[in-house]
């Protein structure tokens, strides 16, 4: 689906060219040589931005909240419960894998956009424009690479933590899609919040207000500090969901 | 092997097993009766730790299954009814898995298992190929990887056709022989744990109701038929001489106590009754299983 997504995305600029076209207006108006800025970079990011806002939570919940609660439906957990492994080993367990989807799932889709861009759209510098977010930035080749793999190591982090909270509810006595459910929901209760005026001042907890940092990442400076702060508190979140999911599961009974 | 010791489980509010005491020595196959619902599986599951007793203690090999139970489950294989797997992957790879969580095994040791329970030559399929008695030696091999001292049947004939159940039930006996296994088999099926166990225990609602062995169910109640002219004026006569306690289709009849079956004759011929035939009636367990479910349905 993904790859699907990101063909379709790189063929519609490739053959509707007006888009690009926009884009080479802007830079030439500022005084830039577009072609050396319409590149696979750019093209890729532009690629993952509606990815990482929609598909990346759906995706990430979606193999978070089976974790733990598809085996308990399915009864495998029951079976692997009946040997003589603990409930938090088991948990720890299915953290790690969930992280390991996590990164390799934002690494493909990293890997994969610059791939496909590579096909159509030639290497070179990278410009990004995104106004939510006051960022307009323009790095040269050297630095293209650089920044775009940092972007998408943020996201990994980003990604980690939406599994990760679909993996706590993961562990509640509930069916995988409700887990899922949960999970995206909260996601969207918190995105919601931080874009009303009235919760500004929560907005340093939302856990979505963090996610940032992969946008962060290409402003210019780097706000190493800031993106650091972020990191801490996203680490605090996966460390809460992993004390809630693994109080819960280690309460609850395990049945048929 | 397994002792329980004021063992309570409550379900939101609902009483699932009440004071249950139960000691199972080793060696033993030990059957675990009672109707859906009684209390079986939880009992099961508070062996293996998977639910966790409301009070009470629990030992398992000498561990205890709730504090201790990474110790208490070393050498114990458990098999649950419809045993679920890992359908999109082979056999082998489920054993693997399945082995991994705790210490791996060597894959000898893997092929041997798989060799013991018959399904050389299917490992390497994917699950979601097995028939029903596949799937229940498979579960089997992950019960015996850790080569278990006791192994827990919970419901293992469920699902399974009357060969399949034959099969199983040859493997049991097997497992015990060859392997000098402790079995705790919990079900409903009557025949099976009068075939297998040497020791059953009978749960109702939650409690135990019996302990014993099955000689002890056939001398707890002794019935006998009787033909007679007048059957319900012979019963009433026989109650009022306190010689049966009850009375069954009309033909059967439960002796109190140390009464004989010449007590009946020359009580009921001294009232008039006409006498045509009295014979023991060879206790089944399913028959003192039966009446011990009517009793405590109407206590």
């Amino acid at each position: 689906m993904f790859l699907a997504a990101q063909a379709f995305i790189i063929l519609w600029l490739r053959f509707r060219p007006h888009h690009v076209e926009e884009l080479m207006h802007r830079l030439d108006a500022m005084g830039y040589t577009p072609s050396q800025f319409i590149t696979n970079m750019t093209i890729s990011l532009l690629m993952i931005m509606p990815m990482a806002m929609l598909l990346l939570p759906l995706y990430s919940t979606l193999v978070g909240g089976d974790l733990v609660a598809k085996e308990a439906e399915d009864g495998t957990l029951r079976m692997i419960l009946s040997r003589p492994v603990s409930r938090i080993r088991l948990l720890g367990v299915k953290w790690i894998t969930g992280i390991i989807f996590s990164v390799v799932l934002t690494f493909v889709l990293g890997a994969f956009g610059a791939g496909f861009a590579s096909l159509f759209f030639p290497s070179g510098g990278l410009f990004f424009f995104w106004p939510p977010e006051g960022l307009f930035v323009i790095f040269g080749p050297d630095q293209a690479w650089q920044r775009y793999s940092a972007s998408i190591a943020m996201l990994m982090v980003d990604t980690i933590s939406m599994t990760g909270l679909a993996w706590m509810f993961s562990c509640f006595n509930i069916k995988p899609a409700a887990a899922t459910i949960l999970a995206i929901s909260f996601l969207f209760l918190f995105r919601i919040l931080q874009e009303l005026e009235f919760f500004k001042e929560l907005q340093p907890y939302l856990i979505t207000y963090h996610f940032r940092i992969w946008l962060d990442v290409l402003r210019e400076p780097v706000p190493w500090w800031k993106i650091g702060e972020s990191i801490s508190i996203l680490l605090a979140y996966n460390v809460t969901f992993f004390v809630i999911g693994t109080a819960a599961f280690q309460t609850r009974d395990i049945k048929s | 092997m397994i002792e329980l010791q004021q063992v309570k489980k409550v379900f939101a509010g609902r009483l699932a097993v009440d004071d249950l005491n139960l000691s199972i020595k080793a060696g033993e196959i030990f059957g675990l009766l009672g109707h859906n619902g009684a209390g079986k599986s939880t009992t099961i599951g508070m062996i293996l730790g998977q639910v966790w007793p409301t009070s009470g203690k629990i030992t398992v090999c000498g561990h205890d299954a709730i504090s201790d139970r990474a110790n208490a489950l070393r050498k114990v294989g458990a098999i649950f009814e419809s045993p679920v797997f890992y359908d999109y992957l082979s056999g082998y790879r489920n054993l693997e898995i399945l082995s991994h969580y705790t210490a791996s095994t060597s894959p000898e040791r893997i092929r041997q298992i798989i060799e013991w329970v018959g399904l050389t030559g299917r490992e390497n399929s994917k699950v979601r190929t097995y028939s029903h008695g596949m799937r229940a030696r498979l579960a089997l091999a992950q019960a015996l990887l850790p080569k278990p001292d006791l192994l827990i049947l919970d419901e293992p004939g469920d699902g399974l056709d009357p060969e399949g159940i034959h099969e199983m039930r040859q493997t049991i006996l097997r497992l015990h022989r060859e392997m000098g296994l402790t079995i705790l088999l919990s079900s409903h099926l009557l025949t099976e744990v009068e075939q297998l166990c040497t020791r059953i225990a009978i749960m109702n609602k939650g409690r135990k109701v019996f302990e014993g062995t099955l000689a002890d169910t056939r001398e707890t109640q002794r019935w006998v038929r009787l033909r007679v002219g007048d059957f319900a004026r012979a019963a009433k006569i026989l109650r009022e001489a306190q010689l049966i306690a009850e009375t069954r289709d009309d033909k059967f009849v439960q002796l109190i106590g140390k009464a004989e079956n010449n007590q009946l004759v020359e009580c009921l011929v001294a009232c008039g009754e006409s006498v045509y035939e009295i014979a023991n009636k060879e206790q089944s367990l399913e028959d003192f299983y039966l009446t011990l479910s009517r009793n405590q349905r109407s206590q």
